[in-house]
């Protein structure tokens, strides 16, 4: 078959702006349909939490949107909901999300409350107290899906210490601990203008939504103590095995490999004094050997693992985009009297990527998935303020979006092996299955 | 509601019937250099009989292992290698097939895709092991609770339409079936006048129709294959409760339900059945989505009885299925149906206010406009209508919506929603 490099998308373009407050809005003006999609990110998240408040992130997006000091969770509610819009906070690892999506005669009303939301909100005892129910009950089901039983086991054990190693819902003893207090702190330490990106995509020219979000939040100012200096702490190598056992059907098998930051890390503390930065050099590489490996109907995986030897319905692989480092990770759900055969099968394909190069033709295809899927990725006014905004929030700036794309372009056989031989070492492994088909492991 | 005169946007897309019975719907969307194209078969799981149960859901499966010219997996390959995703996916009224590629490459994938679907080898060999695969699909559903806990409610809901039966089947309908019962069922349904093609993206219409016609003309010949006798399903006519038991599960769930209208009726006008659904949709809206519904705030802001709820009415063919689905600790599940039931009764005796239904009708139409933003989104919405109605019906939506009033909502929850008929399924810890 013939193969050809896709042609670069064009680029989108993109304005950039930074308020005299510090607060950066990209725009993307896009007029296909009468929507305007933004997202609110601040550099906070789990990352930033300390190990005996984890959780308070999450909880922190659960009650943000419940009470300001002149709204009721109730007219919080009823202004989003009279004009069918929507706003959803989230915490993730590497940042803090408020989205909104609008009909666009809609979207000045919506960034009124969006930035009475981001800027005064009064967490109130009582949501806090229901918040901190429904989350406790979030983190007892958890342990309903073995998927995310085999995955909390991974993380724990490949991120030690840091806080990598927990889910964002943070722990019972955690979460049961969080007081009022602790949100407000919080908030007073990342809620402020110089640590706010705003990426807005939708029927909207530039010069008016940077003048509309100047007029709802130009005049916020940040305190004068600068934003805390991060100290989380090293991931070490150490891989290992674990396993629980519990009477499934399927056992659940995953792989993982300490794998490079999305950006080497820096002697400073500080993002904008490097602004740019410029990506980990291995990490376009490894972004490619994990589709190349586990994604799509024609990735290695799922071709070698369920297409010839049916022994999995759901096989896959993905390698996370994080500040500190990452995991690349293989799983695979299987019967349990496969469990062994197929941790072996996965293992295997993992290994050859360090020891048989790819071919001509199998590196080109690998770029033109990456390429091509990337592209299909930001056809919504919402995947386009995200991409964006994310990138401008992890300190790669919007130019990410080309260098990315010319990076997987460029890479060589050579560098995919070494990549894989670098990273692709010893596994951290976790199994969940029925106990006689994961006894046998140990 | 039944009379008011609809002034319906105009349907944006094309639909062509050609001389072979295909009907192709294309619309050009040049925002973007992409195109999607979805292909629908009316040839869902419905159509097995009890014996073939999950037939429908394999297939789909066997499409991939090619044809005598394509070999196992190349359909993949040629699109993924070119930078396009691919899927499919079966329920009880169709199966689909999906690409969403660069606009460019359309012309060489689309090949592909045409030939699978109209000459599936269903090889013997790849038979054997991808009903391993699907076995593993199967054991992952029954890992997951609220996937059992569905099932069950479907069956007690629907006790002699196929729509109670799980689209996977199970183990032993799957193993009691063989490669030339399945060519028998693939040469049966995979006709002609059983598919829609939907071009949606930066391709024009002649060179849509043009492709389609070129690369949708070689059907296999036909063949029959068991047909399922549908028997009149019962009426709900009381509240047919199912108790499960189930280990590792943190909470539990009560899941609830009550049949609605479907599309085909003998009985009702198409406007009547579309109206319904609609009514119905905006129903769910007003109970259970957004913390302002009715249940959400009192049950889980107010009251803090459960720890999510949600509703929903699936528009299906035969028969519409309206739910409501609440998580929650196992003390609370008698007190909180019973709260449902009455919050029920009331929506029937008491007129909903013009606040409460302008907040629903905004929020089912700005959900239309959301959904609509890209080709595969709208290549979806045509296709899935195709099958169940008629496409031009989905631009309808919003003005059908918007012409709700609050008596025609009293009406049909007193019709469909009573809190004396309907089923539930009730799942505790062990």
């Amino acid at each position: 078959m013939a193969l050809h490099t896709i042609a670069s998308q064009p680029t989108q373009l993109v304005h950039r702006t930074t308020l005299s407050n510090g607060i950066v809005v990209l725009v993307a003006e896009n007029p296909t349909a009468d929507i305007i999609a933004a997202r609110f990110f601040l550099r906070a998240g789990s990352r930033w939490e300390q190990p005996n408040q984890a959780g308070l992130s999450h909880l922190i997006s659960a009650v943000l949107t419940k009470g300001t000091k002149t709204l009721s969770s109730l007219e919080i509610a009823e202004q989003v909901e009279s004009v069918g819009a929507s706003l959803g906070t989230d915490a993730t690892t590497d940042y803090f999300l408020l989205s909104l999506k609008a009909v666009s005669a809609d979207f000045k009303e919506m960034l009124i409350l969006a930035g009475e939301l981001l800027r005064s909100p009064t967490f109130p005892q009582q949501e806090l107290e229901l918040e901190r129910r429904l989350t406790l009950q979030a983190i007892r089901s958890q342990q309903e899906q073995p998927f995310t039983v085999a995955y909390d086991q991974l993380r724990r054990s490949m991120y030690g210490d840091h806080p990598y190693a927990l889910s964002g819902l943070g722990t019972e003893a955690t979460v049961s601990q969080l007081s009022q207090t602790d949100l407000l702190d919080y908030h007073q330490t990342f809620f402020r203008p110089d640590n706010l990106i705003i990426s807005v995509s939708g029927r909207i020219q530039p010069e008016v939504a940077v003048s509309l979000i100047e007029s709802v939040l130009g005049n916020w100012q940040s305190p004068d103590q600068p934003l805390p200096i991060l100290k989380a702490p090293p991931v070490l190598a150490n891989p290992v095995s674990k396993t629980t056992a519990q009477e499934t059907q399927q056992s659940i098998l995953m792989l993982g490999y300490l794998a490079p930051a999305v950006i080497t890390p820096l002697q400073s503390s500080s993002i904008s004094q490097s602004y740019p930065s410029p990506s980990h050099p291995d990490y376009a590489t490894l972004k490619l050997l994990n589709i190349y490996l586990g994604n799509g109907l024609s990735s290695r995986l799922f071709v070698e693992l369920r297409e010839k030897r049916g022994l999995a319905y759901e096989v896959s692989a993905f390698y996370t985009t994080r500040l500190d480092t990452a995991q690349f990770v293989a799983y695979m759900g299987t019967a349990a009297e496969n469990t062994a055969i197929g941790l072996a099968g996965l293992q295997s394909e993992i290994d050859r990527l360090g020891v048989i190069p790819l071919s001509s033709e199998e590196l080109q295809a690998a770029k033109n998935k990456m390429l091509g899927q990337y592209a299909l990725g930001k056809q919504t006014n919402a995947q386009i303020a995200q991409t964006f905004g994310w990138y401008e929030t992890l300190g790669l700036g919007i130019e990410f979006d080309q260098t990315f794309q010319k990076q997987i372009a460029s890479i060589t056989t050579e560098q995919a092996q070494a990549v894989a031989q670098r990273y692709l070492t010893k596994p951290y492994i976790s199994v969940v299955g029925p106990a006689g088909a994961v006894s046998k492991l140990n | 509601m039944t009379n008011v005169l609809l002034k319906a946007e105009p349907f944006p897309a094309s639909i062509t019937l050609l001389d072979n019975g295909l009907t192709v719907i294309h619309q050009h969307t040049p925002a973007m250099p992409v195109a999607a194209v979805d292909v629908w078969v009316k040839a869902g799981s419905v159509l097995e009989t009890d014996a073939w149960s999950g037939m429908a859901h394999f297939l789909e499966h066997m499409i991939f292992k090619g044809t005598a010219k394509i070999a196992p997996g190349v359909f993949d390959r040629e699109v993924e290698h070119r930078g396009g995703v691919t899927n499919a996916a079966t329920s009880y009224d169709y199966a689909h097939y999906f690409i969403a590629t660069a606009a460019q490459h359309l012309e060489e994938t689309l090949p592909y895709l045409a030939d699978i679907l109209l000459n599936a080898a269903i090889p013997d060999d790849e038979f054997d092991r991808e009903r391993d695969v699907v076995l593993e699909e199967l054991r992952q559903s029954y890992d997951n609770p609220d996937c059992v806990a569905f099932q069950v409610l479907s069956e007690t809901v629907y006790q002699r339409h196929p729509y109670g039966r799980p689209i996977l089947g199970d183990e032993e309908t799957l193993m009691a079936r063989s490669p030339d019962e399945m060519r028998a069922f693939h040469r049966t349904y995979y006709q002609p006048e059983n598919l829609t093609v939907v071009v949606v993206g930066d391709v024009s219409q002649d060179a849509a129709l043009s492709l389609v016609d070129r690369t949708f003309h070689n059907f296999s010949d036909r063949e029959t294959c068991p047909q399922h006798s549908p028997e009149a399903e019962p009426p709900i006519t009381q509240i047919r409760r199912r108790e499960l038991l189930m280990p590792r599960i943190e909470q539990a769930r009560l899941m609830m339900a009550w049949l609605g209208p479907g599309m085909d009726s003998s009985v009702q006008s198409l406007d009547e059945q579309l109206n319904a659904a609609y009514g119905l949709d905006l129903l769910s809206v007003l109970l259970a989505e957004g913390r302002t519904s009715r249940l959400v705030w009192e049950l889980r802001e107010q009251r803090n009885l459960v720890q999510a709820i949600s509703s929903g009415f699936s528009v299906q063919r035969e028969s519409g299925l309206f739910t409501i689905t609440a998580w929650l600790e196992t003390d609370d599940l008698a007190r909180v149906e019973a709260i449902i039931c009455d919050r029920l009764s009331e929506l029937a005796s008491v007129p909903i206010s013009e606040a409460e239904l302008s907040r629903c009708k905004r929020l089912l139409c700005n959900d239309y406009a959301f959904s609509t933003e890209t080709p595969s989104q709208l290549a979806g919405l045509y296709g899935y209508y195709s099958m169940i109605v008629h496409p031009e019906v989905v631009c309808t939506y919003p003005q059908r919506v918007q012409a709700i009033q609050p008596e025609d909502l009293q009406r049909l929850a007193a019709q469909y929603l009573s809190p004396y008929h309907y089923a539930v399924t009730v799942v505790k810890p062990m």
